[in-house]
């Protein structure tokens, strides 16, 4: 769109604002099914399902953590950090798969999908209105977990540091959209939401558990070495994100052994960048991918 | 004593200030001229060059003299017994590896420097067989150099009986002492240096409440006996070697009440004791937030070590390349440590837990032999290796140590407690925010408002 309106600035005016009124358009219906999608989905009962499970264990972890640190104001890389992004890296993805999955697939089992289609608006509005609104719900969701227990940790003065707590609300975000994509691509190829409920539950058991359990069984059997282990690794964005987040909190990976030595000392300061990179393709080749298949298959 | 003649003669001689500065042969030739035991006050302003003392004098510069060797060779070189150097600012000595040079270099003594602030130098005091020395109450600011290719805060040779104390130190490669025997090391700060305080072939020596901070390693003793280390307080020093207090080939060493926090490895011993007939002890230290709490080679032997507490270290105790430490004791003759990752308990009401902690873990295991798979602490995965272990005993590893009687209340400290960071206010601005943001954007986008819905929306009510 935006080409368009490029191209057309210097010689036709009225194309460029017929442009301008196509994109604005194209923003408006995204926003209209976001908003929908949205209400829905805080109507929902899974939203605040998982919104009273990740806030409760996000200010659990903090709690039993701080626990231990007691009057003492730092913590090292610290179990607070530690137990918050264990508990991220296994509540995240299931909320955000499973949210995205059930999506598409819903709706068609419902039969409101072909509703939906039938106004005026473009397959890819819809799509992506939807991914939009639940992208939306999700963020809002994990800032009130977060935002309740940096409160914990602000009155009890725990060892994180605030620049370094946003720093992780963020890379979370970005991990939730991500794997919200891979929810929504399985949703439309899903005709029930049972059975994309399923798969989202076992791409969630191969992300978390079987991938990482795997590279183990294959560092210890074939003795990878540290780049092969590396470049193994941060293929799993969640292995990606929780790099990112030790680099956020530790300036260094050193906390992970010779392999993340090798990383801090092989890519320095554009680390950080290789792994966001890594998690942003996680975001953007799904949604693609689910946007080509939705275009082609619609409502059935 | 003071001899109110030279300082009137100084000030005679030394009214006219420079703002460029003055020589420094100014105030040498007070110094050749002066007679042995006098005290030197110059007048305040900035010298340039460097001095050399070849007598027995004070050279008193109330914090108001500036001397700037301006990039060559050494500030100030003492040549003689006796020297008293008391509030001076030294500075811009050369930086060149082979020079060593330095803001105060002795190469006799006993000498004393205290109230001096020396900036921009390569090694910032260097005293070679200056026994009886009293270093006090300085500031040591390095050159702004790679770790590696900086000179030394304070250099000992050959120096016995020294007192260093009140000193801060930043920026610099170590404290270091060499063959250096009975000093007093109190009360001095090093930060982002590379060893906070370094013993090579140094033996008994008392280094007490000193606060390292920040280096790559807070204490590392080298072939040095009969050290105690009492109540100094190491944290944050986590560099490629990452040690709190690192002992090599040591013996005869006691670690006693210091605050060992957020290091990469608290404590490290390597073949400490190395001698069969010396020991080792470790002694109510407050172990915390390591990433290693203890870190021995797996022929370390006895060391006694108890009354510590090993608070939430991600590893609190790891044996470097894998085996046991059975040839140490990990309780006294009553009582053991405090682990904080003990799931015991005492029935009997007696401070200790009913069963003996002895830490086995598949993953830590599986970490030795394979230090690759470090990668994966932190992760879920790690999680789920544990838990297999405990549902299918045959595959619990040996544990690495024993300790009978574990406390089940951590000891208490008599140290300062470290002060938490400003950083509850900002934390509390975030939550609220991050709250705030949240609930907003969800009003905004619930609450229904007048859609000015061009021709494509669709409606849905």
């Amino acid at each position: 769109m935006s080409t368009i309106n490029l191209n057309g600035t210097a010689h036709h005016p009225r194309n460029q604002s017929t442009a301008t009124v196509a994109y604005l358009s194209f923003a408006r219906s995204i926003m209209l099914i976001a908003r929908r999608e949205f209400r829905d989905a805080l109507s929902s009962k899974w939203f605040l399902l998982y919104t009273i499970a990740f806030t409760t264990l996000a200010i659990g972890v903090s709690f039993m953590s701080l626990a231990g640190s007691g009057e003492h104001g730092f913590a090292g890389f610290g179990k607070t950090a530690a137990g918050l992004l264990n508990l991220i890296m296994l509540v995240v993805p299931l909320m955000a798969l499973t949210a995205g999955a059930g999506t598409i697939a819903g709706e068609r089992e419902r039969g409101t999908l072909l509703y939906l289609l039938a106004q005026p608006l473009s397959r890819t509005e819809l799509l992506l209105g939807k991914y939009v609104g639940l992208a939306i719900a999700l963020i809002c969701s994990l800032c009130i977990g977060f935002g309740l227990s940096a409160g914990l940790l602000a009155w009890r003065a725990g060892g994180v540091g605030a620049g370094s707590f946003l720093m992780l609300v963020v890379f979370t975000s970005v991990l939730a959209l991500s794997m919200l994509a891979l929810g929504v691509l399985i949703s439309v190829q899903s005709r029930r939401a049972g059975v994309a409920t399923g798969i989202a539950l076992f791409v969630w058991l191969g992300l978390v558990f079987l991938s990482d359990l795997g590279l183990m069984a294959g560092t210890l059997l074939f003795k990878l070495r540290v780049q092969e282990v590396f470049a193994l690794a941060i293929i799993n964005p969640l292995q990606a994100f929780k790099m990112n987040v030790i680099i956020n909190l530790n300036a260094s990976l050193d906390v992970l052994g010779p392999v993340g030595m090798y990383a801090s000392q092989e890519y320095g300061a554009t680390l950080p960048w290789l792994l966001t990179g890594v998690i942003v393709l996680w975001c953007v080749l799904p949604l693609s991918i689910a946007t080509l298949i939705f275009r082609k298959r619609g409502g059935i | 004593m003071r001899l109110p003649v030279i300082s009137i003669l100084a000030t005679l001689m030394l009214t006219v200030p420079c703002a460029a500065g003055a020589p420094a042969s100014e105030i040498q030739r007070l110094i050749d001229e002066a007679t042995p035991g006098s005290v030197i006050e110059p007048s305040p302003g900035i010298y340039e060059g460097s001095l050399r003392i070849t007598k027995s004098i004070t050279l008193d510069g109330q914090g108001k003299v500036t001397i700037d060797a301006g990039g060559e060779g050494s500030v100030i070189e003492i040549a003689a017994e006796h020297v008293t150097l008391r509030g001076l600012i030294i500075t811009g000595s050369d930086k060149s590896v082979s020079g060593e040079s330095a803001g105060i270099k002795a190469n006799t003594g006993p000498v004393t420097i205290e109230n001096n602030r020396i900036t921009d130098v390569y090694f910032g005091i260097d005293l070679k067989q200056s026994p009886g020395s009293i270093i006090r109450n300085n500031t040591i600011i390095g050159k702004e150099l790679e770790l590696g290719r900086r000179g030394d805060g304070i250099r000992l040779w050959w120096s016995h009986a020294c007192i260093i104390e009140h000193n801060t130190i930043l920026n610099s490669r170590d404290m270091v002492f060499w063959y250096s025997e009975d000093l007093m090391i109190q009360n001095n700060a090093v930060r982002e240096s590379r060893y906070g305080l370094h013993f090579m072939y140094s033996h008994n020596t008392t280094v007490r409440e000193n606060h390292l901070t920040g280096n790559s390693v807070g204490i590392y003793l080298m072939y040095s006996n009969s050290i105690h280390l009492l109540e100094n307080q190491i944290d944050n020093n986590r560099g490629t070697s990452g040690y709190g207090i690192g002992l090599k080939d040591c013996d005869d060493i006691k670690v006693v009440s210091n605050l060992l926090a957020a290091n990469r490895v608290g404590i490290y011993i390597d073949n400490s004791p190395s001698s069969a007939d010396s020991t080792g002890l470790i002694h109510a230290n407050k172990i915390a937030f390591n990433e290693v709490g203890l870190l021995a080679t797996p022929n370390t032997h006895d060391n006694t070590i108890y009354d510590n507490g090993f608070i939430e270290n991600e590893e609190q105790v790891s044996v470097h390349g894998g085996g046991q430490l059975f040839l140490n004791q990990f309780a006294g003759p009553d009582r053991g440590n405090f682990w904080s990752d003990y799931n015991g308990f005492d029935r009997d009401h007696d401070g200790l837990g009913e069963f003996a902690y002895e830490p086995r873990s598949l993953f830590r295991t599986m970490l030795a032999r394979e230090p690759n798979l470090r990668l994966f602490v932190h992760s879920p995965a790690q999680q789920a290796i544990e838990l297999t272990a405990r549902a299918f005993p045959e595959l619990d590893p040996d544990p690495m140590l024993s300790d009978p009687k574990p406390l089940v209340l951590p000891p208490r400290f008599e140290l300062d407690t470290i002060e938490a960071g400003p950083g509850g206010f900002r934390m509390g601005i975030l939550s609220i925010g991050l709250i705030l943001s949240s609930l907003f954007v969800m009003i905004r986008l619930t609450v229904e408002r007048e859609i000015s819905a061009h021709p494509g929306a669709p409606r849905h009510d």
